[in-house]
């Protein structure tokens, strides 16, 4: 996900200022370490990286989340059309084409240099199963071993019965990389790194949850930008670390009477994945309406069990059955009960006024349930929705005029 | 060439409309499940007695969407699109039951959709979901949890059908399911052979969907015997068409008067529905897990992946091909993922290839694709000279 400053006077605090520089050594670190012969894993987003952290020497990359880097850094349309040029269809996710775009360029027009070459490429279906079908390019081009995390989705929320399935398959995983990696997996380790992330989303929960105060402590815009690190540090102590200089500064200017959107009078809730190429501009241009986008899905669900808004703690136990547990965190993977269950408790939490509802082409998966979930909460929440049409990480497929066009009319609703 | 073209057969005029077939099987009394493509277990469903109908192949029967559009963008793929405007609006006219799998992300976003939509308007249908494992079925856990599906599912079909699991009932559906499936290989190789239009051979392919096993192993038998001891009425030059379903009619028949001749396909809704025979066994669990663990590979199996390439370069080999037409179900990701590298694969081995998109705005209207596939044919004309040329030299 990019770094980018997008309140002026706001965002200038430690926390804001060190992301970049966060991001950026990660990525540095992940060359450095692969060049110096660790077993590189690229990882779908919602592979347990934790259960990564219990080798000595695997690091690990997520092309979407570095797809999420290129499209706000700009670069989203030149990597696409790189891919497209190589046959891929302009349908496809903009993060794939942004990903294959630069792994057959060899790193180029990425702010990071591109990925390091994996040696290992673990995907999952939870969220989509055309994550298969990209890592699959790369399994062809390179012969890479693919393996694939098989997560049922949920209608409801998980049962034993997949909840043993998925635990199996963490088995497999593991002796796949043990074998391959010529590493021994350390379940203490695993624990470490689990016990970490769980104290990392617990800050990060109290980070977002500076959205229920009136005017909003922060923007969705924010939390969009600072879930980078989830990406890039999972299973740290300097991601805990960072969690909590940013709650604690988040904090303190609510104290000090320092708002994003000062003169906030429109709350608003966003549903899909962040609008990567328009961060700035969106944000910016909501504040001048008196809007904040405050919360938003695809962050509020980080950390949480399906339908569910506050953390699932991880007991100190086993962290796999954590791990396994959570597997379902993200949006993708729900129903559309579960969907509207979350989106309830939020919209009550944080006095939201209006949702908007990004339909993403580039996300199928995200985005085809929305018109029902939008039905219901305009049905039955009586909240006032719009939809506008966003691609998450193509700008070609935006039309700012379009969208604010709608935005000024769920502003005009929710006045009516 | 000519020939063949007016070679109509008795079992293409029986095929009906989606629509026209159910009436038909519902005035019949037939328990109708819907299922949702790609690949249901249908002999399971059949040996509970009912008649499963696999949802896909609507696009010539749905022209509309009014019911669709309210629910799904309209960059959902046509298969979903026409089969939620068909659910939508006569599911419960037609359907007892429901039946839904992972088949795809797309797939996966509609039962609550079409299931809240229908429970609205009082119309609700049960609606039966099962998981099939996205890794390979030789590892044992994953085995092990198809089976459990399964067992659920059946213990979920009793309940509906007050009727206990037979394992009689189901050698008799899984007997059936492969008959079927065997004749569809015949038919598809007289095609090969130029005794039947590739038109019509699809037509009553993909009709399987839309009638009862049984009705549809008539139909193959009595058209196989008809065409059977006819001579090669079509020739042309040979190619392989791959896709989620068979281009419409009128594109098939573009095809054969440009001068090509399909000798194989990759179609989901064909070859990859009915290239594999399970083993007989009076156990689902067993069943299934060899139906689905070594089935015609198909990009919505995520395991086969690397068998698929290998296969399509069989069939190629096998069937002496020159060309490959793609056949893109607009908004699949899952064929759009692969076509890439095949076309690679494909045109290092000398095959040309061509790709058409298919989407609900263009299905109806396909001129501009008669133009193209002119071309190609043209193409591959100009390929074979030059490669005869060339063999004359030596
Ligand atoms: S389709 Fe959606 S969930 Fe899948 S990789 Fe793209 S953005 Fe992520
Ligand atoms: S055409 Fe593709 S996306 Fe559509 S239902 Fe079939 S597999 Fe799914």
């Amino acid at each position: 996900m990019p770094s980018e400053e997008i309140q002026g006077e706001f965002r200038k605090n430690t926390s804001g200022k060190r992301l970049s520089t966060m991001i950026m050594n990660d990525y540095l670190e992940l060359h450095r370490r692969a060049s110096e012969g660790a077993f590189v894993v690229w990882i779908a987003i919602i592979v347990p990286a934790e259960l990564l952290g219990g080798f000595e020497n695997v690091v690990y990359a997520v092309p979407e989340s570095h797809a999420a880097l290129c499209a706000g850094k700009g670069a989203g349309p030149v990597l696409c059309e790189k891919a497209e040029g190589l046959g891929y269809s302009t349908d496809l996710c903009s993060y794939a084409r942004i990903d294959i775009g630069t792994a057959f360029d060899g790193g180029r027009d990425s702010p990071t240099f591109g990925l390091p070459r994996p040696d290992l490429l673990i995907s999952n279906n939870n969220n989509c199963s055309l994550l298969v079908k990209w890592f699959d390019v790369y399994h062809r081009a390179w012969g890479v071993p693919h393996l694939v995390l098989d997560i049922p989705f949920c209608y409801q929320n998980q049962n034993d019965r997949d909840f043993r399935y998925i635990m199996d398959q963490f088995g497999t995983l593991i002796s796949a990389i043990e074998e391959m990696s010529g590493q021994r997996f350390d379940m203490d380790r695993a624990r470490e790194s689990v016990r970490l992330s769980s104290e990392a989303f617990k800050e990060w929960k109290r980070f977002l949850s500076f959205a229920a105060h009136r005017p909003s402590g922060i923007t969705a815009f924010d939390s969009f930008v600072q879930m980078a690190p989830i990406l890039t540090s999972r299973g740290t102590r300097r991601l805990v670390d960072h969690y909590r200089l940013l709650a604690d500064e988040t904090g303190e200017q609510i104290k000090e009477g320092i708002f994003p959107v000062p003169d906030e009078r429109y709350r608003l809730l966003w549903d899909n994945i962040a609008p990567w190429h328009q961060l700035r501009k969106m944000s910016g241009r909501l504040a001048d309406l008196g809007a904040n986008i405050t919360s938003a899905s695809y962050t509020y669900c980080i950390g949480a069990l399906e339908g569910e808004y506050d953390p699932y703690e991880f007991d100190g136990n086993d962290p796999l059955a954590w791990l396994a547990r959570l597997q379902n965190f993200s949006v993708c993977p729900h129903g559309l009960n579960l969907r509207g269950k979350a989106m309830k408790e939020v919209i009550g939490r944080n006095e939201i006024d209006g949702v908007v509802f990004a339909s993403n082409r580039s996300c199928k998966v995200y985005s085809l349930m929305q018109m029902d979930q939008m039905r219901y909460i305009r049905e039955e929440l009586g909240i006032p929705c719009v939809m506008i049409d966003v691609d998450h990480a193509d700008v070609r497929k935006y039309s700012e005029e379009a969208a604010f066009t709608r935005l000024e009319a769920l502003l005009e609703m929710i006045e009516a | 060439m000519g020939g063949a073209r007016c070679m109509a057969s008795k079992g293409v005029n029986e095929v009906k409309s989606f629509p026209d077939s159910l009436a038909g099987l519902k005035s019949q009394g037939h328990t109708l499940i819907g299922c949702f493509p790609l690949y249901p277990p249908l002999e399971l469903l059949h040996s509970f007695g009912l008649t499963p109908v696999v949802l896909w192949g609507l696009l010539q029967d749905i022209t509309h969407l009014a019911l669709s559009d309210r629910h799904l963008q309209p960059y959902a793929c046509g298969v979903a699109r026409s089969l939620s405007e068909f659910v939508l609006s006569r599911g419960s006219e037609f359907f007892d039951a429901m039946f839904m799998y992972n088949a795809c992300d797309t797939l996966r976003n509609l039962p609550e959709i079409l299931e809240s939509s229908l429970g609205r308007n009082g119309t609700p249908i049960p609606l039966f979901r099962l998981h099939i494992p996205a890794v390979p079925l030789s590892r044992a856990f994953a085995s092990v949890y198809l089976k459990e599906r399964i067992r659920a599912l059946i213990g979920e079909l009793e309940k509906f059908t007050g009727k206990a699991f037979s394992k009689q009932a189901f050698l008799r559906s899984t007997a059936l399911y492969n008959r079927q499936r065997r004749l569809s290989l015949d038919l598809e190789h007289l095609a090969a052979a130029g005794r039947i239009r590739f038109a019509d051979c699809s037509g009553i392919l993909l009709s399987a969907g839309r009638m009862p096993v049984d009705d549809h192993i008539t139909i193959l038998e009595r058209t196989i015997r008809e065409f059977n001891g006819r001579a090669p009425g079509h020739q042309g030059i040979r190619i392989m068409l791959s896709g989620i379903l068979p281009p419409p009619a009128a594109l098939l028949d573009a095809i054969e008067r440009a001068g090509l001749m399909v000798a194989a396909n990759d179609i989901a809704a064909l070859r990859r529905s009915y290239g594999y025979l399970p083993s007989a066994s009076a156990d689902p669990g067993a069943y299934y897990e060899d139906l689905y663990r070594n089935r015609y590979p198909c990009t919505t199996i995520l395991p086969s992946a690397d068998r698929r390439l290998e296969t399509v370069m069989q069939t190629l080999r096998e069937s002496d091909v020159q060309g490959f037409i793609f056949v893109g179900e607009k908004f699949c990701e899952h064929e759009y993922f692969e076509i890439p590298a095949i076309k690679r694969m494909l045109e290092a081995a000398g095959v040309r290839t061509l790709e058409l998109e298919i989407g609900m705005d263009n299905a109806l209207n396909l001129d501009a694709y008669r133009t193209r596939i002119e071309a190609f044919a043209e193409m591959l004309r100009q390929g074979a000279r030059g490669s005869r040329r060339n063999k004359d030299a030596v």
